[in-house]
């Protein structure tokens, strides 16, 4: 046994004592992604900070400008939520395409928004990545992938990030200073192993801001069977009404990939050439990298034609 | 090791766990619930699938210290006095399972999701089916029993 304790704070200004007081700790929401980390020693902490206990991070509220959304909500309270059902289907969407409905049951926004990045060669048993000499971001010191010393590749996986980039949502932080509100844009690093950002300092993620604001929205993910598998490769799009449009990508580059501009400035080849120049996409999924690559140009094709009508 | 008092299947039991042990764990090592079975242990096959407060949760990634103050329950509460509830009877009539190994999950699943959804179809059982894996049957008879459970249940 590693895990000294497993504390269960009532507030979020308990859960900032308590991550004070226990070094090497583990915030853990639904825990659907990072058992896993434990179960393969992917992460070794010594104390658990269970944040499931603590009310404040689990409300749904909205006005007429918005949507605030507690980072412990449910995946599957969001798809049944009648407010979110009518501004953001989106969000339903992208939210109903993730693991289960079992795991949807346990799993939280937050813990999909912060949901640790993904690679072949490191989301593995121990027995396996010993087998193959580790790689850079566990205990070795090349990459599996690219055969260098130099990067990590693995890739972010949260398919809310990309509708939630495309809708422009806000992140607010509670941490042990003041406190964050930055744009969900500025959480991501374009690093496999230093993955996001501004979470610092105990970072607790405690609610996401969806502006409500009308457009039409498109939704696709590619995975090898319709269910439990990650993402490949997923897309959310957004037109506004002024023809400015916001597109998010995820499942290929170390973290999500946003594209924005307007109709009228720019074509689908314009918009193919952008989404090949961010994306950051290597060998290190369980499809073939170059279908990947020529999926993204699918998607895009299939979003453009969509937007005709 | 911390002193824990869980709900199982209606009745407390007070017992010592370790801080990072899973509900799987307990139930099958410690209070030897076996029914509820160990299949992949990475949430990643459904079968190890039980009741929290009536929901469905994966107990090889649920913390046991979580479930303090909520009431589990395991496929051995689900037949009453000797009667199988009508999940478990249809799977039997329908041949919904060979080996049986993945049953007590898909029992477990299907409860909450036809006490949520009286009148399911054929799509709407796949889908909340959906996480629970089975290599025997070829989910065919296993989605009709389903079916005709939820007319036993009207
Ligand atoms: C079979 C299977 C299929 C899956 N399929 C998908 C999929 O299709 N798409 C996908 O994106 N994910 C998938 N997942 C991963 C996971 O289930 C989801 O990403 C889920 O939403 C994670 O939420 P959680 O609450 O369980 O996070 P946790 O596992 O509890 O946490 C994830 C990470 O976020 C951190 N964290 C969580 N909440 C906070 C917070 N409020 N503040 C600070 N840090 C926090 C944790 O420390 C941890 O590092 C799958 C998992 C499994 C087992
Ligand atoms: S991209 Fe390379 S360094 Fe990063 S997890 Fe994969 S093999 Fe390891
Ligand atoms: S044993 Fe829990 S999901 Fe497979
Ligand atoms: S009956 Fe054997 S795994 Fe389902």
């Amino acid at each position: 046994m590693s895990v000294k304790s497993y504390l269960k704070p009532q507030s979020v200004t308990d859960a900032l004592i308590m991550a004070k007081t226990h070094a090497n700790y583990l915030y853990f929401a639904g825990g659907t992604d990072i058992q896993v980390y434990l179960k393969q020693q992917l992460i070794k902490p010594d104390h658990i900070i269970d944040l499931s206990d603590i009310g404040e991070l689990q409300n749904i509220a909205s006005n007429d400008e918005n949507i605030s959304i507690g980072s412990m909500t449910t995946l599957d309270a969001i798809s049944k939520n009648n407010s979110i059902y009518k501004d953001f289907p989106l969000i339903v969407e992208a939210a109903q395409s993730i693991g289960t409905p079992v795991i949807r049951k346990t799993a939280t926004v937050g813990g999909n928004i912060l949901v640790n990045n993904r690679c072949n060669f490191y989301n593995q048993s121990f027995g396996w990545r010993q087998a193959i000499g580790s790689c850079l971001r566990d205990v070795g010191d090349l990459c599996q992938v690219t055969k260098t010393s130099g990067k990590c590749f693995s890739r972010n996986v949260s398919d809310l990030a990309a509708a939630l980039f495309c809708l422009d949502a806000k992140v607010i932080i509670s941490n042990q200073n003041e406190g964050l509100e930055l744009s969900i844009v500025d959480l991501y690093n374009q690093d496999g192993i230093d993955f996001h950002k501004h979470l610092d300092h105990d970072g607790i993620l405690t609610k996401i801001i969806l502006p409500i604001d009308a457009g039409s929205t498109w939704f696709k993910k590619l995975r090898i069977r319709n269910t439990l598998d990650f993402s490949s490769l997923t897309i959310a799009a957004k037109v506004y009404d002024n023809r400015n449009f916001r597109i998010g990508l995820n499942g290929v580059s170390m973290s999500p990939v946003l594209i924005t501009g307007n109709l009228d400035m720019i074509d689908l080849e314009g918009i193919k050439s952008l989404a090949r120049k961010s994306c950051k996409t290597v060998d290190n999924d369980m499809m073939p990298l170059k279908y990947r690559r020529e999926m993204i140009d699918v998607y895009l094709d299939q979003w453009w034609v969509s937007i005709q009508k | 090791m911390i002193k824990v008092t869980l709900n199982i299947n209606d009745f407390d039991r007070t017992l010592l766990v370790e801080p990072d042990e899973n509900l799987l764990y307990t139930l099958r090592e410690r209070l030897l619930l076996t029914g509820t079975k160990k299949g992949c242990d990475q949430a990643s096959c459904g079968t190890c699938t039980v009741l929290m407060d009536k929901k469905p949760i994966l107990s090889c990634i649920t913390p046991t210290l979580r479930c303090e103050g909520k009431s589990i329950h395991t496929i051995e509460s689900v037949a009453k006095n000797g009667k199988l509830h009508p999940i478990q009877d249809q799977l039997v009539k329908h041949g919904g399972l060979q080996c049986g190994f993945c049953t007590p999950g898909f029992v477990m699943t299907s409860i909450e999701f036809l006490e949520e959804n009286k009148n399911p179809t054929e799509s709407e059982i796949k889908e909340a089916l959906s996480g629970n894996l089975c290599r025997c049957t070829g989910y065919k008879k296993i989605i009709e029993a389903v079916k005709a459970a939820s007319e036993d249940m009207k």
